[in-house]
C-alpha cells in the first residue's frame, strides 16, 4: 500500500477518533452534570463503591468527561485526555459487565440519569466495548506510538 | 510521553474536582459531598418522609395482628418461604395482580412490604405503588425477608410451617 496514501487515511481517522471520542464524552457529561442527585442514584446502585464516596464520584466525574471531552476536540493536553478516556472507559465497561454477571438490575446512567431509558443490556455493554476500543486507539496513537512530524514512525511500519 | 500523560491527566482529574467543587457549592441543586446512603433516608416516599419500620416495630403489630405483610418478591421465592401470612405481590406484576389481591391488603392498620437484601429495591417500590393506590399507612421492612427468619419469627413455605 502507498505510504502516504495509508498516512493520511490514519491520520484522518485519527481527528475522527479524537473529534468523536470528544463528543461522546461532552455528551455524556451534560445530563449528569445538570442532575447530580439523580446521576449519584445511578452511581449508588451500581453497588460497586462505598456509601461515602459514591456522591463525590457522581459530582466529580461527569466533570471529569467535560474537560476530557473538551482537550480530545480541541487537542490540548492530549496524551493525557485520551489516558483519561482510556481508563474511564474500562472502569465504565467493567462496571457494567460485573454488574451483568452477577444479575444487579442497574440503569446505565451512561447519557441519561432518567431511568425511563431501561437497565442496561448486552447492547450497552457491546457499545461500551466498542468506545473503549476507540480510547485505547486514541491512547497508544498519542502516548505509546506518538506519530512524528516527518512520518518516521510509519516508515518502520511499512 | 507516558509521564507527560500522567501528569496532563492528573491536571486534567484536579480541574474537574475545582469545577464540581465550585459548581455544587453555587448552585441550588448542589448535593452533600458526603452522601447519606443509609436505608432510612433511602427509602423515603414523595415527600421525604422515610417509609422504614424497625423488626421490632413490625413483629409488635404482626403479634397483634394489626399489620399485613406484602412480599414483593417474585412468585417462586414467596413459594420457597415467607413471613407467614404474607401476601405475594410481586412488584413486577404488580400492576396486573393488584385487583387479585386488593380484599387482603384491606382491613389492617398498616401494610408492611419487603423482599430480600439490604439493597433491594422491590419493597420500597411496591411501597410507593401502594401508597399511590390509596392505602395509608405503607412501610418497608429493609431485608425483611433475611431479618425475620434470622429472628425466628414465624414463616411459611414448600411444606414448612413454623409458626
Amino acid at each position: 500500500m502507498d505510504n502516504r496514501f495509508f498516512e493520511k487515511t490514519e491520520k484522518i481517522g485519527f481527528v475522527l477518533a479524537r473529534i468523536l471520542m470528544g463528543t461522546v464524552f461532552l455528551y455524556a457529561s451534560y445530563d449528569k452534570i445538570l442532575h447530580p442527585q439523580a446521576f449519584a442514584e445511578a452511581v449508588y446502585n451500581y453497588q460497586i463503591l462505598p456509601d461515602a464516596a459514591v456522591n463525590a464520584a457522581a459530582l466529580v466525574l461527569p466533570w471529569i468527561e467535560l474537560v476530557a471531552g473538551l482537550c480530545l476536540i480541541t487537542g490540548i493536553w492530549l496524551p493525557g485526555s485520551a489516558m483519561l478516556a482510556a481508563l474511564l472507559m474500562a472502569a465504565f465497561t467493567s462496571a457494567l459487565v460485573f454488574n451483568q454477571i452477577r444479575g444487579l438490575d442497574v440503569h446505565c446512567g451512561c447519557f441519561s440519569t432518567q431511568t425511563t431509558h431501561g437497565p442496561a443490556n448486552l447492547w450497552t455493554v457491546i457499545r461500551d466495548i466498542c468506545f473503549l476500543a476507540l480510547s485505547v486507539y486514541l491512547l497508544i496513537r498519542t502516548v505509546f506510538w506518538p506519530r512524528q512530524k516527518n512520518g518516521a514512525a510509519f516508515g518502520r511500519l511499512a | 510521553m507516558l509521564t507527560k500523560a500522567i501528569w496532563q491527566a492528573a491536571g486534567i482529574i484536579v480541574l474537574a474536582c475545582f469545577l464540581a467543587a465550585s459548581v455544587n457549592l453555587l448552585r441550588d441543586s448542589g448535593i452533600p459531598f458526603l452522601g447519606d446512603w443509609s436505608a432510612d433516608t433511602r427509602f423515603t416516599d414523595d415527600s421525604g418522609q422515610s417509609l422504614v419500620i424497625s423488626l421490632k416495630e413490625a413483629s409488635r403489630l404482626y403479634a397483634e395482628n394489626k399489620a399485613v405483610f406484602v412480599d414483593a418478591r417474585p412468585e417462586y421465592q414467596y413459594d420457597r418461604g415467607r413471613i407467614k401470612g404474607a401476601v405475594s405481590l410481586p412488584w413486577q406484576d404488580a400492576d396486573d395482580r393488584f385487583l387479585e389481591v386488593t380484599d387482603r391488603l384491606e382491613g389492617k392498620e398498616t401494610i408492611i412490604t419487603y423482599c430480600d437484601g439490604e439493597n433491594c429495591e422491590l419493597s420500597h417500590e411496591l411501597a410507593l405503588f401502594l401508597s399511590d393506590m390509596g392505602f395509608e399507612d405503607v412501610r418497608v421492612l429493609v431485608n425483611g425477608w433475611a431479618k425475620w427468619r434470622n429472628a425466628g419469627l414465624p414463616t411459611q413455605g414448600e411444606g414448612r410451617d413454623n409458626g
